[in-house]
């Protein structure tokens, strides 16, 4: 079994952690709103899995295309989108196939959330200690001393 | 004269969702140029292969939540909105 890149497997965890609280929420809200029953629970527990699965396994088609040739990986990650798309239609298409088992709304709304997710983590300022920035704020010292070093 | 206004909003929901989901082309071309981009980026600063794919995952599945609004409006035209559509259409 091939070994999951560390970034795929924390910003899946985030995401999934992120989608779970939202989840939450969403059936806290047909709670408030009187229509909630287990079709709902069932639904929402598809859609928020299709949601984890679908970022998961985009992450690991990311990580796959970054070593190949710039040309072969834009044809990958096209590919990629489609079968995800696919899967995530074929999922969803259940749901509303079984109506008494999976409510569709609860189903759906929950693919939404890792958007939301992140959303929400660049909106509470996390994502400022990631390594990214952190290498962006290193790169402008870099700068600024060889500017100094250049001017001594 | 019920059944053709029936028959025509299931087409026309049907239509709909196909055209919505012309929608789901976009995000796969963008990705794909995306990426494209950081292969080259990794190509220039190998050391950096962390940093880029991080964000690039994080960027991917922002560019990916168009296709999935189409999708989600797809599969309420399909599913949802004839029998909602076909109600209304009765009760005239």
């Amino acid at each position: 079994m091939k070994k999951i890149d560390p970034a795929v497997k924390k910003e899946t965890l985030r995401i999934a952690v992120g989608t779970v609280l939202l989840s939450g929420v969403m059936e806290l809200v047909f709670v408030l709103l009187g229509k909630w029953d287990l079709t709902v629970l069932f639904g929402n527990l598809v859609g928020a899995f299709a949601a984890v699965l679908n970022f998961f396994l985009m992450g690991l088609t990311v990580v796959k295309c970054v070593s190949l040739p710039p040309d072969k990986a834009a044809a990958k990650i096209r590919v990629s989108q489609g079968a995800r798309l696919l899967m995530l239609a074929a999922i969803c298409g259940l749901a509303a196939l079984f109506p008494k088992v999976f409510n569709l709304i609860a189903a759906v709304v929950p693919l939404l959330f890792p958007r939301l997710v992140i959303m929400a983590w660049q909106l509470l300022g996390k994502k400022d200690k990631s390594p990214v920035c952190a290498a962006e704020s290193d790169g402008e010292t870099a700068e600024e001393t060889t500017t100094e070093d250049t001017e001594n | 004269m019920s059944q053709i206004a029936i028959a025509i909003v299931l087409g026309c929901c049907a239509l709909g969702a196909g055209v919505a989901m012309i929608a789901g082309i976009g995000p796969g071309i963008g990705e794909g140029q995306a990426v494209a981009k950081a292969c080259e980026a990794i190509g220039r600063q190998p050391e950096a292969k962390s940093e880029v794919t991080s964000t690039m995952i994080m960027g991917c599945a922002i560019a990916e939540t168009t296709g999935i609004y189409a999708l989600v409006i797809a599969i309420l035209l399909i599913f949802v909105a004839p029998g909602s559509f076909a109600a209304i259409v009765k009760s005239f």
